[in-house]
């Protein structure tokens, strides 16, 4: 043991700060939420050392998990609000890819104006994200707005209700999303086909090979290791994402994904509910930590190292 | 990465920015020292907030103490005021919404009032506004600005039409044959201003004597029905999308493209900007339209001053509240901005009694249907807000989306009342 010291003390002693703040920033706050899953903690009894008030919420074992995985509505629907959660983050997350894809492929040739274009393509990504939002908002206003007086001018007498009870809604934060989030996307996509290097292009012409086949062969695998990079990125963004459709449409059931409902919960809703706002938490991260193990053993499968 | 900064700097922006500045008071600890230095929070908006800015100020300098007005806007007060106090950081008085005092007084974010000067001085309030300053037998807060719901009507449309202001919904379904159909009355899908329909009928939220939630009775399932059936008969207008509803109604109004809208003191400013306004005599009020005529059917709003549990100028606060809530100052309110004064001497000041917008609502808010003030009341809006806006969609029947309302009372709200 000593000698084990002696040989590696020094190297503890610089690990030992990350340690201290990670557990300080990260493990506890966390333990603590998963600790409030088995409470009934809410603003009526949380302690306030400031006023010197004990806590006196009680332990109730797993109740929330059983409210809220029994997919009732009063308890945000679960079950049905995953699946939302699923469509709008895999839909958003293709539109960015494929949306991105297809601008880094036309802004890497040699076009006039190229500089000029990638400004205008980055600037979504450059207004904060609820200048977009409440601009969005009003574009899509169903009596007022841009987009159905456009509709109607061209000949759509009942243009959809946008941001309604229905599943209009869920379209219109996606297209905003995809909107904000399709420049990240398309520069790190176009960084990625800049480290292609041109004679593999080349070299596939000399040989007689297709636009399509050389995009297919060449321009495909190059990208892989960013693209696999940015798009479990992208999902894990997407997933979380709150701020558009919170300041878009607000607590609408039909745009109510995870996280939404748990700042509901916790913030705005009939009540300050800490210990559903909690349990959703606990029951996201889950959901992300499959998903990330699960994503992660399929690439190494295909011989990514990450 | 960016972008994530970007959203959470957004979101922390928008939901705590003004918790990040708020003042904490001066460095002295002792429990009854007084700093001296008032911090207000004022929820009133841009149209009041310089008037009450700057009555707050004439207060101080009379008073011989500091005053910083904040302003914070009205959806986000409540949630921000919720985080600062219970971080010990906040403002030192803030101005609450009816329904708020008796939730900030059970989670023991306000000051109880009880053994004060402020509580000795209730006799010239106006019974109802006094109510809500109540919890438990103790006195939390001082009536601000009392007000309610009335109809705003356009009088050049409705005396082109050859209509009266209708006194009840079957009135109102008449009067816009003449007045051209869906451009006659705007109707917003938003909790709040389905109570008129609802006391209307004769139905309530909740009944918290008799610790009940009747929120899905017949007479309130006929009352959303009401509401509904103008949309079908084609003699009312809505926004189907609710975020824009309060927005586009305004809009709707103050340019003259509907004739009648239902709406409180608060909002005659946005209206005396518009293009159908500008002679300010077109500006017509009147009660709300009920099932039978006369019956008060709109809901009592106004807000009330409260302390900070916690504050660091509790006696400077109080001098501040008598100042600001003293028939001199709630006389230049209502004079300046139209808003209801609650102590009952201010009505009989003839500038106030001269006021168009106060005139025409004090006897409004006089036959206006009490709240129940439990620490819920603020809470039964969030479910109810979705049902109707769903069922005004035609997603939902009535019956459907109030028992949803019911079952979400019982689970989130008031678990230990009881359905029925």
């Amino acid at each position: 043991m000593r000698k084990f010291l002696d040989r590696y003390w020094y190297a503890y002693a610089m690990v030992l700060p990350v340690v201290v703040v990670i557990a300080v920033l990260v493990l506890y706050p966390l333990a603590q939420g998963v600790f409030f899953t088995f409470t009934d903690i809410n603003e009526a009894n949380i302690a306030n050392p400031v006023l010197d008030r004990a806590a006196t919420y009680v332990g109730v074992g797993l109740r929330n998990y059983l409210n809220v995985l029994s997919g009732d509505s009063s308890y945000g629907s679960f079950w049905s609000t995953l699946v939302r959660t699923l469509i709008w983050t895999f839909s958003c997350v293709f539109f960015h890819y494929t949306i991105g894809l297809g601008l880094a492929l036309l802004l890497n040739r040699e076009v006039r104006g190229r500089a000029v274009y990638r400004v205008l393509l980055i600037l979504p990504w450059a207004v904060p994200a609820f200048i977009s939002a409440f601009t969005w908002k009003y574009m899509f206003n169903a009596q007022y707005g841009i987009i159905n007086q456009g509709l109607r001018a061209i000949g759509f007498d009942d243009p959809p209700v946008w941001l309604g009870q229905n599943d209009w809604a869920l379209v219109a934060v996606i297209v905003v999303n995809v909107w904000l989030g399709v420049p990240f996307m398309m520069v790190a996509l176009l960084g990625g086909l800049q480290a292609i290097p041109g004679d593999l292009y080349e070299a596939a012409e000399v040989d007689g090979a297709t636009p399509w086949q050389r995009f297919r062969h060449i321009t495909l695998p190059g990208l892989q290791s960013v693209s696999s990079t940015v798009v479990l990125l992208g999902i894990i963004w997407t997933f979380n994402m709150f701020a558009i459709i919170y300041l878009i449409t607000g607590p609408n059931p039909n745009t109510r994904i995870l996280v939404t409902y748990a700042f509901e919960r916790f913030f705005s809703g009939a009540s300050r509910d800490y210990a559903i706002a909690s349990t959703y938490g606990v029951l996201i991260l889950s959901v992300l930590l499959v998903f990330a193990s699960v994503y992660r053993r399929a690439l190494r499968k295909q011989g990514e190292v990450w | 990465m960016r972008r994530t900064t970007l959203v959470t700097a957004a979101a922390a922006c928008l939901s705590g920015a003004l918790v990040l500045t708020a003042c904490g008071g001066g460095g002295s600890t002792g429990a009854d020292s007084d700093s001296g230095e008032v911090t207000f929070w004022d929820t009133s908006g841009p149209n009041e907030s310089p008037v009450f800015t700057k009555i707050a100020q004439d207060c101080a300098t009379k008073g011989g103490y500091k005053v910083k007005t904040e302003t914070v806007a009205f959806d986000a007060a409540l949630n921000n005021y919720k985080t600062a106090a219970q971080g010990g950081q906040g403002p030192d008085v803030f101005r609450a919404e009816v329904a708020w005092v008796p939730q900030l007084a059970k989670n023991g974010l306000v000051v109880d009032l009880s053994d004060t000067d402020l509580a000795k001085d209730t006799g010239d309030f106006l019974e109802t506004p006094l109510g809500s300053t109540k919890f438990e037998g103790k006195s939390y807060g001082v009536p601000q600005v009392t007000d309610s719901l009335a109809l705003f009507y356009n009088k050049k449309l409705l005396s082109e039409a050859g209509v009266q202001p209708p006194k009840t919904w079957a009135e109102l379904k008449d009067a816009a044959a003449k007045l051209g159909g869906e451009k006659s009355f705007f109707l917003n899908n938003d909790a709040y201003y389905a109570l008129p329909f609802i006391y209307g009928a004769g139905g309530d939220l909740v009944d918290a004597d008799a610790k009940k939630i009747v929120v899905n009775s017949a007479a309130n399932v006929k009352a959303l029905e009401t509401a509904k059936g103008l949309l079908d008969a084609k003699v009312a207008s809505t926004a189907l999308d609710p975020t824009n509803s309060y927005s586009n109604m305004q809009a709707a109004f103050s340019s003259g493209e509907v004739a009648m809208v239902v709406n409180g003191p608060w909002s005659v400013a946005d209206y005396l900007k518009g293009a159908a306004f500008t002679d300010q005599a077109n500006l017509g009020i009147a009660p709300v339209p009920g099932d039978t005529a006369g019956k008060g059917s709109a809901p009592v709003g106004g807000h009330d001053y409260t302390i900070r549990q916690g504050t660091k100028a509790k006696a400077s606060s109080i001098k501040f509240i008598q100042c600001m809530s003293g028939t001199d100052a709630q006389v230049q309110v209502a004079k300046e901005l139209g808003l209801l004064p609650t102590r009952k001497t201010a009505y009989d000041n003839a500038d106030v009694k001269a006021q168009p917008v106060v005139a025409a609502f004090e006897p409004v808010a006089k036959a206006a249907h009490a709240r129940p003030w439990i620490p819920e009341g603020g809470q039964l809006f969030d479910p109810l807000k979705i049902a109707y806006a769903d069922f005004l969609a035609g997603k939902k029947d009535a019956k459907t989306a109030l028992d949803e309302v019911a079952k979400a009372y019982k689970d989130q709200v008031v678990p230990e009342y009881s359905i029925g």
